[in-house]
């Protein structure tokens, strides 16, 4: 068994002058290299789907996978059709998946307008006028109404579920109805879809949610409200409004997952000029529904620190009686 | 090693789909002290699944042997469900350990943080969720 052996394998020349086995192993290669090729790109390709499947729209703004929002493998599904073709816009949504140092929003604002809608420190108060500013500053988060369970409005968000059901009468789809968990302390939204205007000033009387119209625009439902009272605080800080607030919603739902908000807040009352900003809502994961929300039932707010509730009705009430004196 | 990984990967998404995060009606920071954090051990004596925020009462006995019932409060009672909670999972009479912040005035009204039943190892309820646990409480108190 000693001595030297030749172990190459010894095969004819190919015409070129290559040997064949050069040739087998060319084939050889090639598809190795193919393989490799199709590995590599199956890879890419599902790197490249992962920022989709796991994009913001199954996270928090902390960038983590929000267990109570829609399973990533849905997010981007077809957006569901009613049978008149609009898009199904009802839910149920998370307004509030984003969290910051002061609490939950995202659907819309929160507790703090300011730091909701992503300003610069101070580039609220130059937006409001003088008497706003005065007020909010002056302003205690122990005064504010929602507290006291009365509703938040609007654009503030619920921190629970909304649904938005598109009531089909048979006249077609005549109402559209935003109901937030909040029950008594978020109440129900109702948008006209029958073609109604808003009605004349004797007959508009002041209201948490105000009149709203609404129609279509395209896929987008756009919502138009006037007539809302001043007694709800835009944000937890107590930034006010006036009477003269109009708001236009335009919501459009983009994939199964996501519900955008392009809303537009014009009440040149409080503000030097109308604001302009886009929400995001996000689906709820299936098995997640909304559930009855009585806040009266036991609003012990306070009692840890020795204060109640004093509703900003109360504070005015108090002050016309001094104005009176 | 493959079937471990997919039992692990199943196992974590599992642990997310238990919980979901908390998220209140109003801020804490009214009312409670989030520079003061309270350990306790005692017993329950109600659960008190009402709006707008969820209760539990609990005795703790003092070192002179004196009993305070503590009024503790959490989030709505649906976010509390929503973490996977249903009403016969905590009952009067289950020894608990609890984390609380006490209140400003009040101190035996806390916001419970975290609530555990003596002789098990994974909470039933922590403020924020199951991140907020990861984290070490860094959790946004004013959910």
């Amino acid at each position: 068994m000693t001595g030297s052996y030749d172990l190459r394998c010894r095969v004819p020349q190919s015409a070129e002058g290559q040997s064949v086995s050069e040739e087998m192993l060319n084939e050889v290669g090639k598809k190795v290299l193919l393989k490799l090729l199709l590995v590599i790109s199956v890879t890419i390709g599902v790197l490249a789907t992962l920022p989709d499947l796991y994009s913001q729209d199954t996270q928090n703004n902390k960038g983590k996978p929000d267990p109570s929002l829609v399973l990533p493998q849905d997010v981007n599904k077809p957006v569901p059709r009613l049978p008149d073709g609009h898009p199904d816009l009802s839910g149920p949504w998370d307004g509030c998946w984003k969290f910051g140092p002061q609490g939950c929003y995202g659907g819309g604002t929160n507790n703090d307008i300011e730091q909701d809608l992503d300003m610069k420190p101070g580039e609220l108060d130059s937006l409001l006028q003088p008497w706003a500013r005065e007020l909010r500053a002056k302003r205690k988060e122990k005064d504010e109404p929602y507290v006291g369970c009365l509703p938040e409005g609007v654009p503030r968000v619920n921190p629970y579920p909304t649904r938005i059901v598109e009531s089909y009468t048979a006249k077609g789809l005549t109402h559209i109805f935003i109901l937030h968990e909040t029950g008594d302390s978020g109440a129900h939204r109702q948008v006209f879809m029958d073609g109604r205007k808003h009605p004349d000033d004797n007959d508009l009387f002041p209201s948490w949610f105000g009149h709203s119209i609404g129609w279509w625009d395209g896929d987008t439902l756009v919502v138009d409200t006037i007539g809302y009272n001043d007694k709800f605080w835009i944000d937890g800080k107590g930034t006010p409004h006036t009477e003269q607030m109009h708001t236009i919603e335009r919501y459009t739902r983009t994939n199964y997952g996501t519900l955008l908000l392009d809303f537009t807040l014009d009440d040149p009352g409080a503000f030097a000029r109308p604001l302009e900003y886009t929400f995001t809502f996000k689906l709820l994961r299936p098995g997640l529904e909304m559930m009855e929300f009585i806040c009266l039932e036991d609003n012990e707010y306070g009692s840890a620190a020795g204060f109640t509730p004093a509703d900003e009705g109360g504070e005015k009430a108090k002050q016309k009686e001094q104005q009176k004196q | 090693m493959k079937a471990n990984r997919g039992v692990l990967v199943v196992a974590v998404f599992g642990l997310f789909c238990l919980t979901v995060p908390v998220i209140a009606h109003h801020g804490f920071d009214t009312e409670y002290d989030q520079s003061k954090k309270i350990s306790m051990t005692g017993v329950v004596t109600k659960v008190s699944w009402l709006n707008p925020h969820m209760r539990i009462f609990i005795d703790v006995t003092n070192k002179d042997g004196s009993v305070a019932n503590w009024n503790l409060e959490l989030t709505s009672p649906n976010n509390v469900r929503r973490q996977g909670w249903g009403k016969n999972d905590l009952l009067p009479g289950d020894k608990v350990n609890f984390e609380a912040n006490p209140g400003k005035l009040v101190e035996s009204r806390g916001a419970l943080r975290l609530i555990t039943k003596v002789g098990e190892n994974k909470p039933l309820f922590v403020r924020g969720g199951p991140e907020a646990a990861q984290e070490g409480y860094k959790e946004d108190t004013t959910k």
